[in-house]
């Protein structure tokens, strides 16, 4: 598959969210002081868990306090 | 209502603060979107990483846009509610452990307007975050699927709605009245397990606040039976009404269980 019959049109926002989601989840982590668990195992887990690791970051890894 | 403007900007303040004006409306975006996607490219996207054989034919099915608004709809039941139990079942809760309940009972808050404040928060972020996501969708269906009727779509938001202010009814509840961990167990069985419930051997009744998601479907594709949608309507707007009086009940009876 070339990459001009790609709709990007209709691709582009998805991953444009995607890497809000992921830039969000980044800077919020640099910004608390501590979370559940080491912090650059939380980096790659937002890094690599492409959709599900920012949901599962903010949900699990922050500490509330 | 002073006191409640006072508190709710404390609130709004605090969303902003952890992130979760941010982040909520995009994963409900993200699924809003990837369903219609996914669905529509599905044969292209086997082909790319499948591993097919060279000439298989799958007879896909032809899916009415209607299907794939309830498909989101059914995302958003299971990872949407999971990622609404989860992330606030500490609401109130959380509060009362790390002693900034304390701060706040020392004060002279009514109760209401504390856990009003803490409803209204919970409801923009939700339902704004969910009506967001659908519109997406909406619009993604109507660019690769065809037309949904506008008046059946808004009648089915409105049903999904009032499904919605359930679970944060449902949420708000169990944080009041329970710890941070009790409380996620409790809003969790209550909002997913009884769904699981209901789906299993929900045949032999038809008035359910957990049949309302599917009412809501019901709606879209304009096929619903008048008498029990509106009694399950009913029912359950009687249960949020109950269960946020039960929430300001547990919220000044749990006083003594604040951290100093």
């Amino acid at each position: 598959m070339d990459l001009e019959s790609i709709p990007w049109m209709l691709i582009l926002p998805f991953i444009i969210i995607q890497l809000i989601l992921m830039l969000v989840a980044i800077i919020d982590l640099t910004r608390v002081s501590s979370t559940n668990g080491p912090k650059w195992l939380w980096a790659l887990v937002i890094i690599l868990g492409n959709l599900i690791g920012p949901i599962i970051y903010f949900i699990v890894g922050r500490r509330n306090e | 209502m002073n006191n409640f403007s006072v508190l709710f900007q404390k609130e709004w303040r605090e969303n902003v603060r952890n992130f979760k004006i941010l982040w909520i409306p995009l994963v409900f975006l993200l699924f809003g979107i990837t369903e219609p996607l996914t669905n529509y490219y599905l044969p292209q996207i086997l082909n790319a990483v499948g591993n097919m054989p060279e000439g298989t034919v799958f007879p896909f099915p032809e899916f009415t846009p209607e299907q794939i608004v309830m498909a989101t709809v059914s995302q958003y039941q299971f990872i949407g509610m999971l990622v609404i139990t989860l992330g606030f079942a500490g609401i109130i809760s959380r509060e009362r452990k790390n002693g900034n309940a304390t701060f706040l009972y020392v004060r002279p808050i009514s109760y209401a307007s504390y856990v009003y404040s803490k409803f209204s928060m919970m409801c923009i972020l939700v339902i704004g975050s969910i009506i967001l996501g659908l519109l997406a969708n909406l619009y993604y269906t109507n660019v690769l699927f065809g037309s949904v009727d506008i008046g059946a779509f808004i009648g089915f938001l409105g049903t999904y709605i009032v499904w919605l202010l359930f679970v944060v009814s449902v949420v708000l509840f169990s944080s009041a009245a329970f710890s941070t961990a009790i409380a996620s167990v409790v809003s969790l069985a209550l909002v997913l397990f009884f769904q699981f419930i209901d789906a299993l051997l929900g045949a032999y009744w038809t008035i359910s606040p957990w049949k309302i998601p599917m009412y809501a479907g019901y709606v879209l594709s304009g096929s619903v039976d008048k008498t029990p949608f509106t009694w399950s309507l009913v029912i359950t707007l009687l249960l949020i009404v109950l269960l946020i009086f039960g929430a300001v009940y547990f919220a000044k009876r749990n006083i003594s269980k604040t951290k100093i």
